[in-house]
């Protein structure tokens, strides 16, 4: 039996076969970026910083994130804001630095630091990296609706 | 003009089939190797030293990175090792949940191991199926804890949340009509375990046409009959692990041997090689990925018939819920507490191991009391067999190397640490 | 003996303890931990917060471990059933009405309430009912509060009625209305008040200027020597990314105990004034501008020598006295190099004439715990609480022990203790030390000794001087302590041969209380116009501070000073300064007169930001390293001096670090000990004193460049009574009265 499947090559030709069969079925992939691949609520992506709906930042700068940050990626400084509460001065996240874990988020007491589902964000210059204060602010503005709706989705299980 | 007896040739760290930043240099005559020398280090992350000057959660995220093809079971390793300092369990749902994401896992990095194994040897296609799968599973991953690779989903305790009750869809484009959207989240539809389940039920046809592609392949045959011979003895001895121990014939598990989670409670195989070469190690593995749908299998099972908490209710250790954290003076002090300082483990020592793809992936960790480890080690089973590199090729040929260096499945990350 | 000791059992680990002493000392001794807020072993026993109850062997129910002497044969458990319900169930209680405040609270994450919560508390709350809220005091510019985080521990109430004396803080109301209050809204004005912020277990009391700026767990913590009076507290500089955010105490029970004087905790706030001096700056053509180190210290080298031009009289080298040792010493081998002797740090001082009277190492004359034992103390010219609290702390202590204390004071300062008073106005303080020594004379039966009798003769001594002179004899351990007042008087040569009459005739020991950080250690580092490095003698004296002023030198080096502030005649000490031809001045700060009187203006690190070495007022010796960055370009004092000295060509100078400095001025002070022995004369009558009380007494808060420049110090009730706020001063008489 052996000798003649060698030389009928059947386990080559299954093999062939497969592959041909491939063919015609329907491809797997997607046609990014005009399509992309389900994302879950829980993604873990660029960071955002949210206000409240009255537009006051939620940030207390109680600097939880800070300490529970493992790749001490972020950086707070904090002072008396100008109505007298307690409040960043300075909120820097350097993205070469921060490794995705979330903690972050798991951290804050006030749902300000969150990581939203954008992932598709690239550096050009040296420097970029860093998200300033106003740059997470303007992350958090810009996606409130959609950060809003996963935090929402996600809320019963945290 | 002299004759040149032997020469060495660098293998690496540049090399595509090194794996990473495997630097082997190789003695050789003619297309024979002589001599094997592995060099380590060039991924050197100092993870362990790292872990020791951060309260213990902060590392988790480390762990994923160490062999980043099977995250979660290191995760399991060092969260099982905290657990037996802390001396507390798991839910017993957190416990299925993370036997299902081992076993996920180890589909996972066996389908990574697979097709860059096949790749290696010249079987592009296989590669390409593979990944096809992998993308699913890392769905799932996704889905759970929000990345697709570095999940940091574990806890000491338990896990960070429950699956949730959706799995994430595919949007409508102007490029699918709405039936092809439709085929394309059939499997979506429902929660995450319907996916998981829907997954374990197609991906045995899948292992299939792996097989019709590779196990009676004549090419694969000639690369890995017969390639890297370990007799069991010298397995054992140079102290493999895993599928590179059960390829040469020892019937050695850690699921099976000594269970943890609640893997005495469900109904596994496992396969063990004859001859300890390549190919069998191959077979090995290939059944693995079934056995693993098994496991799998069982799990969702469970899981769909039993909700319940997944994280123990301790709040000296495990967070306490955001809901409660935001009204509840005592909550608060102890998510506070729990986020900056972490929480302090009982001294002394211990070793905790799970089954991990490659092996035996196991943290030995010393406590003083504090809220970070006093010393962590980990123990990773990779190392061993790149260890072993240098007597699995010697005699063989240059192409062979390639060969061994995939039947290892040697992934850097856990290696240098 | 051995009846004192009882033997007790704790967790089945057996104990001896004293009898009488409470169990909660007995188990801190052993290192067993019992948690508590309201005890604190410096202050009195109040057994309200109930968090220590432990369980005892056939006691009823569970015993307040602060508040249970010991008993022999006591078998107590502090990890039993019962004690940890009893424990659990106090953490709830004090939960129950503690606001969420953690995250944006400061105390948080060092925070007694936060510890014993995780460590002895429960995890949930059953508590769903509304929180209490207590409206927030004003205490001053030091203190913030919050006083709905209040566990009512009343350790701040206790501390102001047993440390400062005077009770500014009470408990009003009961049960759930309870809180802490100032009785009517005011500042708490003391100059210990910053204590309370360490003491508060809770965030209800906390560092006001601090407030918000930092977490605990991101500053390092770095043990350091407070730099502004002669005690020499211990204290951590706390700092977060090369910048001081706050100071706290560093226990060391032989000289500050716990505590701190609001000077050494707030000075820091002064670090990073807006006139910091962050470059070199050099004067070329009238015109001021940067330079480079390099360029700066070759021209400063370059001017010097020209100026002087082989004359090492022509110049002056004026020192702070809260300068280090390390850099006194290489100052003094400057003045060597260029051939002067003109070079001094008392700079507050008006009376040089018996200056060969000075001890070679003055000090306290006793170590500054051994203040407490003294069974009698006559302070002579010192406005003690704002001079050196902590030492006015040990004073109080021992007035509170039974010695009798004494002022000789040209006003009354407010002491809240049992003193008596003499009084003696600035120009008549000679009178006053004289009525004293001739009643002791009559009391002890004796001669007056020869040093004095011409200046004690034709006085007659009043009750008052009769009765302080009582409180003095027949004391073992008394002790004259001589202030700043005294040292500042014009007729200081007089005030201390009257005053080591006295202590002769009474049998006393004469102390000092050096001017700043580092007086002590200035007079045996040689920073004297007649003497070198532990009191080398030898040579014609140079020229004192009000020498250098009064007859204009051309050249000087004037190190951490502000003329017009720190120099007694400081007009014309910047007169002076200002027509000389070169002026190399060291200053961590800049300002008009600075930039006015001198010709190259070099940037050194202040306190906190430089290593060194203080010799404090009882002669020990505290070596510190660097805790910040330096503000700028500025750079440690020792560095700049070190390279200055090397392009003047001082031999033997290339010190590479702050500690072989050191090693050159243990070499140079040898074996050099705390001595205050007294062999001087009066040669000539001073003249007649023509200074204000005013003048003598430099305010708490203004006694040097960092202190001035403290925002919310210059803030405080004693800073802006100094300063002729009338308002401020009726707070502080009232709080005299009070």
């Amino acid at each position: 039996m052996y000798p003649v499947k060698t030389f009928l090559m059947t386990e080559l030709l299954a093999g062939l076969r497969l592959t041909l069969k491939h063919f015609f079925t329907r491809k797997a992939t997607v046609l990014y970026p005009e399509e992309k691949t389900p994302k879950s609520p829980r993604f873990r992506g660029l960071h955002a910083l949210r206000r409240y709906p009255n537009g006051q930042e939620r940030c207390i700068a109680c600097k939880l994130c800070e300490a529970v940050c493992p790749a001490q990626a972020i950086t707070i400084e904090s002072g008396v804001g100008p109505d007298g509460t307690r409040r960043t001065t300075r909120y820097d996240i350097d993205l070469f630095k921060c490794i995705y874990c979330g903690f972050c988020e798991e951290a804050c007491p006030v749902d300000a630091i969150v990581e939203t589902r954008i992932h598709e964000f690239h550096m050009e210059r040296r420097g970029e990296n860093i998200m300033t204060k106003d740059k997470l602010l303007a992350v958090g503005d810009k996606y409130e609706a959609m950060i809003a709706a996963d935090k929402a989705a996600d809320a019963p299980y945290r | 003009m002299p004759e040149i007896e032997s020469f060495t040739v660098n293998f690496g760290p540049q090399h595509p089939a090194a794996h990473g930043v495997l630097r082997l240099v190789l003695e050789m005559e003619g297309e024979v190797i002589h001599k094997a020398d592995p060099h380590v280090g060039l991924l050197h992350r100092a993870t362990e030293k790292l872990a020791e000057t951060k309260p213990y959660n902060q590392s988790i995220g480390y762990m994923d990175r160490l062999d980043y093809v099977s995250m979660m079971c290191n995760e399991h390793g060092y969260v099982l090792a905290i657990e037996k300092l802390l001396g507390i369990k798991p839910p017993i749902r957190a416990q299925y949940i993370r036997v299902m994401f081992d076993e996920i896992t180890r589909i996972l990095n066996h389908l990574m191991w697979l097709g860059a194994h096949a790749m290696d040897i010249g079987a592009m296609t296989v590669f390409l199926y593979c990944f096809r799968e992998r993308e699913d599973l890392m769905d799932v991953y996704e889905a759970v804890s929000g990345t697709r690779m570095h999940a940091t989903y574990y806890r000491p305790g338990g896990v960070y949340r429950d699956l949730p009750d959706k799995m994430p869809q595919y949007e409508p484009s102007p490029y699918r009509s709405a039936k092809e959207l439709e085929e394309l989240n059939e499997a979506r539809s429902g929660s995450v375990l319907d996916f998981i389940e829907h997954f374990a039920d197609r991906f045995p046809a899948r292992i299939d046409e792996y097989e019709t592609l590779l196990t009676d392949n004549r090419i694969w045959k000639q690369r890995t009959v017969n390639i890297g011979v370990v007799s069991p003895e010298r397995a054992m001895q140079l102290g493999f692990s895993g599928p590179m121990l059960r390829g040469s014939g020892v019937v050695w598990d850690l699921r099976k041997h000594q269970p943890y989670e609640v893997y005495d409670q469900l109904d596994f195989d496992i396969p063990v090689g004859k001859n300890g070469d390549c190919y069998d190690r191959y077979l090995v593995r290939v059944e693995e990925l079934r056995q693993s749908t098994r496991i799998i299998k069982q799990c969702v099972e469970w899981l769909k018939k039993n909700p319940g908490p997944v994280m123990i209710d301790d709040r000296k250790i495990a967070p306490p819920r955001r809901i409660e954290m935001k009204d509840d003076m005592e909550s608060l002090i102890h998510h506070f507490k729990l986020f900056t300082e972490g929480y302090s483990v009982p001294e002394g020592e211990v070793y905790a191991a799970v089954e991990a793809p490659k092996g035996e992936f196991g943290v030995y960790l010393i406590s003083d009391g504090a809220n970070k480890p006093y010393r962590v080690k980990v123990r990773a089973p990779g190392f061993p067999h790149l260890a072993a590199m240098n007597e699995m090729v010697k005699g063989h040929m240059l192409a062979d190397v390639v060969a061994v260096i995939g039947t290892q499945d040697i992934v850097f990350g856990e290696i240098d640490r | 003996m051995s009846d004192d000791i009882v033997k007790i059992e704790v967790n089945g680990v057996p104990l001896e303890a004293r009898k009488g002493e409470m169990l909660i000392e007995v188990t801190d001794r052993a290192g067993i931990y019992i948690p508590r807020f309201c005890y604190h072993h410096k202050l009195s026993v109040a057994a309200n917060c109930r968090m220590c109850l432990v369980d005892i062997e056939k006691a009823p129910k569970p015993m307040p471990a602060c508040a249970t002497p010991v008993a022999d044969g006591m078998k107590v458990y502090t990890r039993s059933r019962r004690a940890i319900d009893a424990q659990k169930a106090t953490m709830e209680f004090l939960l129950i009405n503690h606001p969420l405040d953690c995250p944006i609270c400061d105390q948080g994450g060092e925070c007694e309430l936060q510890d014993l919560a995780v460590g002895y508390g429960r995890d949930v709350s059953r508590y769903t009912e509304r929180k209490r809220v207590v409206k927030d005091l004003n205490i001053g510019p030091l203190i913030s509060t919050d006083m709905t985080r209040c566990i009512h521990c009343t350790r701040c109430v206790r501390f102001g009625i047993e440390i400062q004396g005077i009770q500014q803080l009470g408990t009003i109301g009961r049960g759930e209305r309870t809180v802490i209050s100032t009785y009517v809204e005011r500042a708490v004005e003391h100059e210990l008040s910053g204590n309370i912020i360490d003491l508060c277990p809770v965030g209800a009391l906390n560092n006001k200027p601090y407030r918000y700026s930092a977490r605990p767990w991101e500053m390092s913590s770095k043990p350091l020597v407070a730099a502004h009076d002669a005690v020499g507290s211990n204290i951590y500089a706390h700092v977060l990314r090369g910048r001081v955010k706050r100071v706290v105490p560093k226990r060391n029970d032989s000289i500050n105990e716990t505590w701190i004087s609001d000077r050494d905790r707030f000075s820091c706030y002064g670090l990073y004034a807006d006139d910091r001096l962050e470059k070199p700056m050099v004067k070329i053509d009238q015109q001021w501008t940067e330079a480079t180190w390099q360029e700066a210290l070759e021209l400063a080298a370059r001017e010097l020598v020209k100026t002087l031009d082989g004359e090492g009289e022509a110049l002056g080298v004026l020192v702070s006295p809260n300068a280090t040792l390390e850099e006194m010493f290489l100052l003094r081998r400057i003045a060597d190099r260029l051939g002067s002797r003109n070079i001094d740090h008392r700079l507050r001082r008006r009376d040089f004439r018996d200056q060969n009277a000075d001890p070679v190492f003055p000090w306290l004359g006793c170590s500054i715990e051994g203040l407490e034992r003294r069974d009698a103390i006559l302070v002579v010219g010192s406005n003690l609480r704002m001079e050196a609290p902590l030492i006015a702390h040990r004073v109080r202590n021992a007035a509170l022990d039974g010695a009798a204390v004494t002022f000789v004071n040209p006003a009354a300062y407010t002491y809240h203790f049992e003193h008596e008073y003499v009084d003696a106005p600035v120009e008549r303080m000679v009178h006053a030390l004289g009525a004293l020594v001739v009643a002791a004379a009559r009391e002890t039966q004796k001669q007056v000794p020869a040093v004095a009798a011409k200046l004690a003769s034709e006085i007659a001594a009043s009750d008052a001087h009769t009765s302080a002179v009582r409180r003095l004899i027949g004391k073992e351990r008394a002790l004259i302590l001589l202030g700043h007042l005294a040292q500042r008087h014009p007729q200081f040569a007089e005030i201390r041969a009257l005053a080591a009459a006295l202590a002769a005739l009474t049998g006393a020991e004469i102390g000092y209380i050096a001017e700043g950080a580092n007086g002590a250690g200035a007079a045996i580092s040689g920073v004297l116009p007649h003497r070198g490095p532990g009191g080398a003698a030898g040579g014609e004296p140079g020229l004192d501070v009000q020498g250098m002023i009064n007859s204009p030198r051309r050249a000087y080096i004037v190190f951490g000073i502000e003329p017009r502030e720190d120099i007694a005649n400081g007009e014309r000490a910047e007169q002076a300064l200002k027509s000389a031809d070169t002026v190399i001045t060291f200053s961590s700060y800049v300002t008009d007169e600075l930039l006015g009187c001198s010709t190259v203006l070099l940037p050194i690190a202040a306190f906190a930001e430089t290593p060194g070495t203080f010799v404090n007022g009882e002669g020990r010796w505290q070596s510190f390293d660097a805790a910040a960055n330096p503000v700028g370009d500025a750079r440690p004092g020792w560095r700049v001096l070190r390279v200055l000295a090397n392009l003047l060509g001082v031999e033997d100078a290339e010190y590479r670090s702050a500690e072989e400095v050191l090693d050159g001025v243990r070499r140079a002070v040898g074996e050099t000990r705390p001595d205050n022995s007294y062999s001087g004369q009066i040669e000539a009558e001073g003249d007649a004193v023509q200074v204000s009380l005013d003048e003598l007494d430099v305010p708490i808060y203004s006694v040097d460049a960092v202190v001035r420049r403290s925002e919310p110090l210059q803030r405080t009730v004693f800073a802006r009574g100094a300063k002729g706020d009338d308002d401020a001063r009726a707070e502080i008489r009232v709080q005299s009265a009070g």
